[in-house]
């Protein structure tokens, strides 16, 4: 099982490293292919781990229907060598297998390999796809490190490969300005983000000199220390994860290819701030004040982004702020202790969200590029298989049944019920509000785009490439993630159904407090279902049939379409001030101070040397004036001394 | 053993001394100047043997030897400089020659 | 051979062969093939030295010993430790990736040239492996005459002034260096570094100090830094930041703060505020520079006070990860203005408003450049990311705010490095950038890819030097030791 980790993880990597070697001497179609099968290995690698842990672990009878065993065991590290070594702390290139980065091996090969295949035809023609394609396997290998990685540090590494692969991609189009900024912006506020995971790391070696999973979450630091590293961890999740405070630049980021979107920006690298909780939890349990924190800025995000949606008009950035808004609910799931749901949602989430980005990728792609939605009206006639993918990828999404959001979505808010505290309700409340606010903009884009009469603009710009509605590459993608996307869900459906839940319960236990009673489950599951009906009944009105106006409220609008202010109120308090002090400080003190000093010496020193040339004749005879005169005057000391 | 009395060795290396320096003064042609450093250096070099032989001590001796070998090697290069000055038609005035004046 | 003659051929080799391009007259393309022949064999024998070391013994190695000025207490003695061996190791590689590309780019007078950059590998070696303080003051002063003439000779418009500036601010530092070797070596009765005692003495600290903080440099003592590196040829700026700069850092760690403890420790709090300073403070300036060299100039004053923040932390992981460091960032700035020669070298600017877009049709020199600036900033995986890992790590275990300004100063890191890769490669093109401009040639890659390599295998195994340093368990223990 350790050597389809290892496959799993350098199958990826080793297709970079060959794109990269060639260079210009393969052709393009060649190195998309090294891509697409080495993500596809990866995958094998997964499917051979995944065995594997259930091979060896099998304890307890086998559930008939999944074939896993009940009670899978804790994992496996394997070691390579030892990557970093100071003193008595030492860190080894190391990777854990257990059920919990299995489960996340197979999300982020399977997922990837598909999206990577579907990038083959939507790159196609673009100039530099050796790069595009280099960078994908880059981004696989990066993640599959940051899941696999055994210890904090490897974590922390694949964590940084991931948020710069991400930066890679994102400024793909490098002649984009727009683009490079997007890019520039994401890394930095994800550099914050490790930043803080460092400083959380470095609480821990102070402490115990280690930064191995395992003695970690046994060892037992004092209230400050504990909760100080659960704020650092919480800071690079919510940075890699686009939580509020640290959201906006996902948004941005769709200034990559769509693929890229639908990869990194949606199915796995956003999600790893979850990842991150889920992994760290008893760091967690043991702060439980930071452990509410995050649930309550899942609940915040999930909120303001579903709002922000609502009024965004290029078809990326709504399913951009979708994905911030579901994140929203896994943090709010992991945050209250349920983070086998948050697991759950994570995986449902990386289906019906990949879907819905390669689904607007091949509207995109067939409209040469057009992304606002405002020119997009009546696609579904031309594109009808891009219409029923996108259906079954927004009802999931949604959380209708039998698609797969209801199942995972409905029971992190289930958990939150099962607190029983005050905030327990707010964040049912926010929950199921959230759950309106997502059938309202999902399906405000839905009657936007598909349905009804093609809009002049589609048919002037519709072209069609080849008999299909894209290339088969991209087509058979779009056809699994939607079948995944349907039934995806039917894994679990608590809770009745939980082998999920099961097979993670060694590596991810869910809190006694956040497991919802069968009635809890059954009205939150209703009350969602029907806020989210309640959404698309009024997105219908609204967009459809216009029977309601939009309601005119200019200062919200206005708030909604600048962000709430993140963007400004970030430019203002960070970036404005840093490039004023730095600006001041090279005025005021580097170049009047600093170099001047330097030059301020040289003149001193050559002024002095003016006054003392005069000497300095030039004839042979007065130096020897000077010579003998000097001689004398030794002699004279020494004979007066004497 | 007898002799003069190590006094006038010591006067006469004075004298030698003396003309050596005025020469390297008021003389101006290079020639000459290198010529009455080479005095003053024998001055220096009889001062050292006399005195030598008066305390019985062979160091000043030997350290008259280093300084013929100095004396040689400084010729060396006096007279190469005057040979390079020669073929490029300077002046052989040290007087002329001060370019490199601060 | 025997092993410790390894260490004297090390660095005479060089300086032999210096003298040897002086004498001959050869022509152009042969003194630069014999001079690049020198610096080869000199990583072949570095190479050597590595592979008979033995790390697992404590104290000096492949020592040689000749008495020298006896009733001083002066000798000639040479030796090496771990960290001594791989900053060895760094000279010898970038030395010989800085001739490579001298040649490359045909510098004129070559046989002057070629023997001043020989001469000053030697003298660098030197300096990282003398063991006695007048010996060590020796090939420190003489790095300077070759760095003197090759800055004032070769270098850009400017290059008086940078010159003269470079030379005051060093000659400062080292004269009173000087006179702190005198004093300690006469109260001592010995000038030998191995068995000299420790000394409690604050001022000849601060006298070793000066030397080296401006050699570093660390704020406020950089004012030579920013005209140096921007005048001086590529080349050489890159021997400057790379090298250069490492001996001053080498110089706190063995003499500073191994023969000073008590002065160490009373003055361990200003000289991490000034190494605080440094990286603040040169990282904003980074992040606006208008140029590219200004920017790799303003980083490389950032990473000086990272190191000493790692070698004035005082605990183990400061100074595996300081060394460490040191390793990773010499050839970070080496390869960094290797590569602004080579763009100044197609577009004849450095100034970013003039550049841009050279990433399109150039895929070598956008590889090139994108892997070497994300290691600069320190991406999580990289050599530099486990230096300033374990630097930071270190340091917060002497207090948090040191690592909270440093952790900071690494968000700031990005932002400047991601501004120069941009500012070069992406975006509109620039003015100078023209069609024709070529990619990077194969005769560069030569030189600046095995610098990139090397980086790339440090990343896979940052322990191969963090943990072959300092002999013994603890680096702090040896440290306290005196490397004994």
């Amino acid at each position: 099982m350790t050597g389809g980790a290892w496959l799993c993880l350098l199958a990826p990597l080793g297709g970079t490293i060959l794109i990269t070697l060639c260079g210009t001497r393969i052709p393009r179609v060649v190195a998309a292919w090294i891509s697409t099968v080495s993500c596809f290995v990866a995958f094998g690698g997964a499917v051979w781990a995944f065995l594997g842990v259930q091979a060896r672990h099998a304890v307890g009878p086998v559930n008939p229907v999944t074939f896993l065993p009940a009670v899978p065991g804790r994992g496996e590290i394997t070691t390579a060598w030892t990557w970093l070594q100071s003193g008595n702390f030492h860190v080894g290139l190391q990777l854990l297998v257990d059920p919990l980065s299995t489960v996340m091996m197979l999300i982020v090969s399977g997922v990837g390999a598909l999206i990577v295949l579907y990038s083959i035809g939507y790159m196609d023609g673009d100039e530099e796809e050796r790069r595009y394609f280099a960078y994908m396997s880059f981004f696989v290998f990066s993640m599959l490190l940051l899941v696999e990685g055994g210890n904090l540090l490897l974590l922390l590494v694949g964590w940084g490969l991931v948020g710069l692969s991400s930066y890679l991609l994102i400024g793909f189009w490098h002649k984009r300005p727009s683009a490079v900024q997007a890019a520039k912006k994401a890394f930095v506020m994800n550099a914050f983000g490790d930043a803080t995971m460092a400083l959380a790391f470095f609480v821990l070696i102070a402490h115990t000199h280690s930064l191995s999973f395992a003695p970690n979450f046994d060892v037992h630091l004092s209230s400050t220390a504990i909760n100080l590293v659960a704020l650092g961890l919480l800071g690079g999740a919510v940075a890699k994860s686009a939580q509020i405070p640290l959201q906006t630049w996902l948004p941005d980021a769709m200034e990559g290819p769509t693929p890229v979107s639908a990869l990194i920006h949606a199915a796995t690298m956003v999600t790893a701030g979850v990842y991150l909780i889920a992994r760290t939890h008893p760091i967690f349990e043991q702060a439980p004040t930071i452990e509410l924190i995050a649930a309550g800025t899942g609940a915040l995000t999930l909120l303001v982004a579903g709002l922000i949606a609502l009024v965004q008009t290029d078809i990326k950035r709504v399913i951009a702020y979708s994905t911030m808004s579901q994140i929203g609910y896994m943090f709010l799931g992991a945050g209250v202790g349920a983070y086998a749901n948050g697991m759950f949602h994570l995986l449902t989430h990386a289906f019906f969200k990949a879907l819905l980005f390669m689904a607007a990728g091949l509207a995109i792609h067939a409209l040469a590029g057009e992304q606002d939605i405002r020119r997009m009206r009546g696609l579904g006639q031309l594109m009808p298989f891009t219409k029923w993918c996108f259906l079954a990828g927004a009802l999931a999404l949604v959380g209708i049944p039998p698609f797969s959001g209801f199942f995972s979505k409905d029971s992190i808010v289930a958990a939150t019920a099962a607190l029983g505290t005050w905030y327990g309700w707010i964040f049912w409340v926010c929950g199921v509000a959230g759950a309106f606010l997502t059938g309202l903009y999902t399906f405000r884009l839905w009657f936007l785009v598909f349905p009804g009469e093609p809009s002049p603009f589609v048919r002037e710009h519709h072209h069609r490439h080849g008999r299909l509605e894209g290339a088969l590459t991209m087509l058979v993608p779009v056809g699994v993630l939607a079948v995944l996307a349907t039934v995806g869900g039917w894994l679990q459906w608590s809770p009745r159904w939980t082998p999920f839940t099961d097979w993670l319960a060694p590596a991810a236990r869910t809190l006694p407090v956040a497991i919802p009673t069968n009635t809890q489950e059954y009205y939150t599951s209703a009350a969602t279902v029907l806020a989210g009906l309640a959404g698309i009944a009024v997105a219908w009105a609204i967009y459809s049939e216009r029977r309601i106006a939009i309601p005119a409220a200019p200062f919200w609008r206005r708030a909604l379409e600048e962000k709430f202010y993140f963007d400004l109120l970030y430019d203002r308090i960070f970036y404005a001030p840093a490039a004023a002090v730095a600006n001041v400080l090279r005025r005021e003190f580097e170049e009047p101070v600093v170099l001047q000093t330097g030059s301020d010496l040289g003149e001193a020193a050559l002024e002095t040397g003016g006054l003392v040339r005069r000497i300095q004749t030039g004839f042979l005879r007065t130096y020897v004036l000077f010579l003998a005169a000097g001689a004398a005057g030794v002699v004279l000391a020494f004979l007066i001394a004497k | 053993m007898l002799g003069p009395d190590v006094a006038w060795y010591v006067a006469v290396a004075a004298v030698l001394f003396g003309i050596g320096a005025l020469g390297v003064l008021i003389r101006r042609n290079t020639i000459v100047v290198l010529l009455s450093l080479e005095l003053m250096l024998n001055a220096g070099n009889l001062a050292l043997i006399a005195l030598s032989r008066h305390w019985h001590n062979g160091a000043g001796q030997i350290f008259a030897l280093a300084v013929m070998a100095v004396a040689a090697s400084e010729v060396c290069v006096g007279l190469g400089l005057v040979v390079a000055l020669n073929r490029r038609n300077l002046s052989l005035d040290v007087d002329s020659l001060s370019e490199l004046r601060g | 051979m025997s092993a410790s003659s390894l260490t004297s051929i090390l660095i005479w080799l060089p300086i032999a062969g210096a003298l040897l391009i002086w004498l001959l007259p050869l022509s152009r393309y042969a003194t630069g093939s014999l001079a690049l022949l020198f610096s080869l064999a000199e990583v072949g024998f570095w190479i050597e030295q590595a592979a008979r070391f033995d790390f697992s013994r404590s104290g000096l190695q492949m020592a040689q010993r000749a008495n020298w000025f006896g009733d001083l207490g002066v000798s000639y003695h040479v030796g090496v430790y771990g960290f001594s061996l791989w900053l060895v190791g760094l000279t010898v590689v970038a030395m010989a990736a800085c001739t490579g590309y001298g040649f490359w780019v045909g510098r004129d007078r070559s046989r002057a040239y070629f023997g001043l950059m020989l001469l000053l590998t030697g003298a660098i070696v030197g300096v990282f492996v003398a063991q006695d303080l007048l010996v060590f003051y020796a090939f420190f002063e003489a790095m300077l005459i070759p760095l003197y003439i090759l800055i004032g000779v070769w270098g850009g418009a400017r290059r008086m002034e940078a010159t003269i500036k470079f030379v005051l601010y060093t000659m400062t530092g080292s004269l009173l260096m000087l006179a702190a070797i005198v004093v300690y070596g006469l109260k001592a009765g010995t000038f030998d570094l191995v068995d000299g005692p420790v000394s409690a003495s604050r001022w000849l600290f601060l006298g070793f100090m000066l030397a080296f903080v401006i050699k570093a440099p660390l704020f406020p003592f950089h004012g030579w830094l920013p005209d140096a590196y921007r005048e001086a040829p590529p080349e050489v700026s890159a021997v400057l930041s790379g090298v250069i700069a490492k001996a001053g850092l080498y110089g706190m760690l063995r003499i500073a703060i191994a023969k000073f403890p008590e002065p160490t420790s009373f003055y361990r709090t200003t000289v991490l505020a000034l190494a605080a300073a440094a990286l603040v403070y040169g990282s904003l300036l980074a992040f606006r520079s208008a140029d590219f060299r200004g920017v790799v100039a303003y980083s490389s004053l950032a990473q000086s006070g990272l190191i000493a923040f790692g070698l004035f932390a005082g605990t183990d992981l400061g100074f595996d990860g300081a060394v460490l460091q040191m390793v990773a960032h010499g050839l970070i700035s080496t390869s960094l203005f290797l590569i602004a020669g080579v763009v100044e070298r197609r577009t004849t600017t450095g100034e970013f408003r003039l550049l841009g877009g050279m990433a399109r049709g150039r895929p070598a020199l956008a590889t090139l450049l994108m892997t070497v600036g994300i290691i600069s900033l320190a991406v999580p995986g990289s050599a530099s990311f486990a230096g300033e890992f374990l630097i930071l790590a270190g340091v917060f275990q002497r207090a948090w705010w040191w690592s909270a300004i440093g952790a900071g100063a690494i968000v700031l890191a990005a932002m400047y490095m991601l501004r120069l890769i941009s500012g070069v490669l992406h975006e509109a093109r620039g003015s100078t950038v023209v069609d024709e401009a070529l990619d990077v040639r194969t005769g560069e890659l030569a030189l600046i890819v095995p610098l990139v390599g090397v980086l790339l295998a440090l990343s896979a195994w940052p322990a191969g030097i963090s943990h072959h340093s300092f002999f013994g368990q603890s680096p702090t223990a040896t440290v306290k030791s005196q490397f004994r």
